[in-house]
């Protein structure tokens, strides 16, 4: 997981991200996670098009059989990983159908 | 590039799960065999260039160069290049650099990677540092992100599992000949389709594996001065006579299609101009086949079959031995294994052997032009050798 000052950073930066609209034109569904994203799996994710960019974002809220191609979602505030007892809690965006 | 850079001598090691062999054992092994082939002594190697990319993340071991010359008792220059899965191919074309500079005249080139003593997250998560920030924070792996490219595929063109699975099974059927090879055996479309999910729509038998091992080349110039154009040799030697390498965006998202590595275009038609050949002069490849899209791909980007094609082109058996364009006789990353570092170095041997007449029961007749084409992440970088003999 990212250092302290690397995720103070990065949160400052959050509001920019925050109820974009864009749709999903491509997904997968991950079993085999990497380290910090076990109590996860399996989730979603998706590269997400937006108005002026293409993102790689989780899609949350949503079950795989309910998705589908150019589905809309938007942005929303969630934790990224999993912290431990000590760690600051890191938060990011990602995506929930609408 | 005319006929300069010869390939002397090639080392390779056992792929696989090789837990009572270190790095350093392993990239001793590979480079022994090496010099040894090339005929020439320890001091006429005037440089080290050494392949890694994720042995600091694991081990906390830097400074491999100067680690891994001075273990063979190498005392000239050396450097270690990393370039995620593309830094073996990364290091023979800096190696081919300093020769045509010339600067040294006989070098080794190792590639080396001990992926196998940690837990698969770990190496995962190493793995990912070949990603961009972003994807990292959305919990993607490479499988995750070649299962992307793989699902566009399929939407746009209508590529199949099936096709997916045969790039599996042809690869399997290659490495089944090969001794070197950490899956030297076949598989059957049932199994490659029914062994299990690890990210939609890819099961495990789609992924190369975890790997350890090294592969090491001596290159030599074969220039009289600066000014000479080449030497013949009787037609004995293959030579790297195209080097080419080609950057990208590391973050997939960003590139401007989903549907092709557009550096492998880039990378493949500097190294075909410089060798002075046409993709249908190539004989046999060996191509970056970490995912079995990633073969599909391949095939349309380096030209051998038209865009969407891909998937049909692997099913009629073209790339399968005896097929007309014989692709990863090795087993390719898929079966012989995909130790990151060592592969773009193992590519550039399975095509030397098969130019020198010597792949044994891989033997493709006729062989006398051969390709390398090696994919750093998603392919934010990529390099392609041609090879002649």
């Amino acid at each position: 997981m990212n250092s302290p000052v690397t995720i103070w950073r990065d949160h400052k930066n959050l509001h920019n991200y925050l109820n974009k609209i864009g749709r999903v034109i491509v997904w997968t569904k991950i079993l085999v996670p990497p380290t910090g994203f076990e109590h996860e799996a399996p989730y979603l994710v998706g590269i997400i098009q937006f108005s002026r960019e293409r993102r790689p974002l989780q899609i949350v809220d949503c079950d795989e059989k309910d998705l589908k191609l150019n589905q809309k979602v938007i942005t929303v505030i969630r934790k990224i990983g999993k912290a431990k007892s000590e760690d600051v809690i890191e938060y990011g965006v990602k995506v929930k159908p609408i | 590039m005319n006929k300069i850079i010869k390939v002397a001598g090639t080392g390779l090691t056992k792929f696989g799960e090789l837990w009572n062999q270190s790095l350093y054992d392993l990239a001793k092994e590979a480079s022994l065999e090496a010099i040894r082939e090339s005929g020439l002594t320890i001091n006429q190697i005037e440089a080290t260039f050494v392949a890694n990319m994720i042995h600091g993340k694991l081990s906390g071991q830097d400074h491999l160069g100067a680690l891994v010359a001075s273990s063979l008792g190498l005392k000239g220059a050396s450097f270690r290049i990393e370039g995620a899965c593309a830094s073996g191919g990364l290091a023979v074309h800096l190696a081919i650099q300093s020769l045509l500079a010339g600067t040294y005249k006989n070098v080794l080139v190792v590639g080396v990677e001990k992926m196998t003593d940690v837990p698969t997250a770990d190496i995962a998560t190493a793995l990912m540092g070949a990603g961009s920030e972003i994807e990292r924070k959305a919990g993607l792996t490479f499988p995750a992100l070649y299962a992307l490219m793989a699902k566009a595929h399929m939407q746009k063109y209508g590529t199949t599992r099936k096709h997916m699975a045969n790039v599996s099974i042809k690869n399997h059927y290659h490495a089944s000949l090969n001794e070197k090879a950490q899956f030297p055996y076949e598989v059957t479309m049932e199994k490659v389709l029914e062994s299990p999910i690890i990210s939609t729509p890819f099961t495990l038998f789609d992924a190369s594996p975890i790997s350890d091992g090294a592969a090491a080349v001596v290159l030599s110039s074969q220039m009289r001065s600066f000014a000479s154009s080449s030497v013949e040799d009787g037609g004995k030697g293959v030579y790297i006579t195209g080097s080419a390498v080609a950057t990208d965006t590391v973050d997939l998202a960003s590139r401007k299609s989903l549907l092709e590595i557009a550096a492998t275009k880039d990378a493949s038609q500097k190294a075909l101009k410089q060798a002075g050949v046409e993709i249908k002069d190539i004989k046999v490849a060996e191509v970056h086949d970490c995912f079995t899209i990633a073969e599909i791909l391949a095939m349309e980007d380096l030209g051998f079959c038209s865009k969407g094609r891909g998937g049909e082109f692997v099913e009629k058996g073209t790339t399968k031995l005896g097929g007309r364009m014989p692709v990863n006789t090795s087993g390719g990353l898929k079966a012989c294994g995909h130790p990151v570092a060592a592969t773009g170095i193992k590519q550039i041997i399975e095509v030397t052997h098969q130019l020198q007449k010597r792949a044994g029961k891989r033997q493709v007749m006729g062989a006398n032009i051969g390709l390398t084409h090696n994919v750093g992440g998603t392919g934010g970088t990529v390099v392609v050798h041609i090879l002649q003999s």
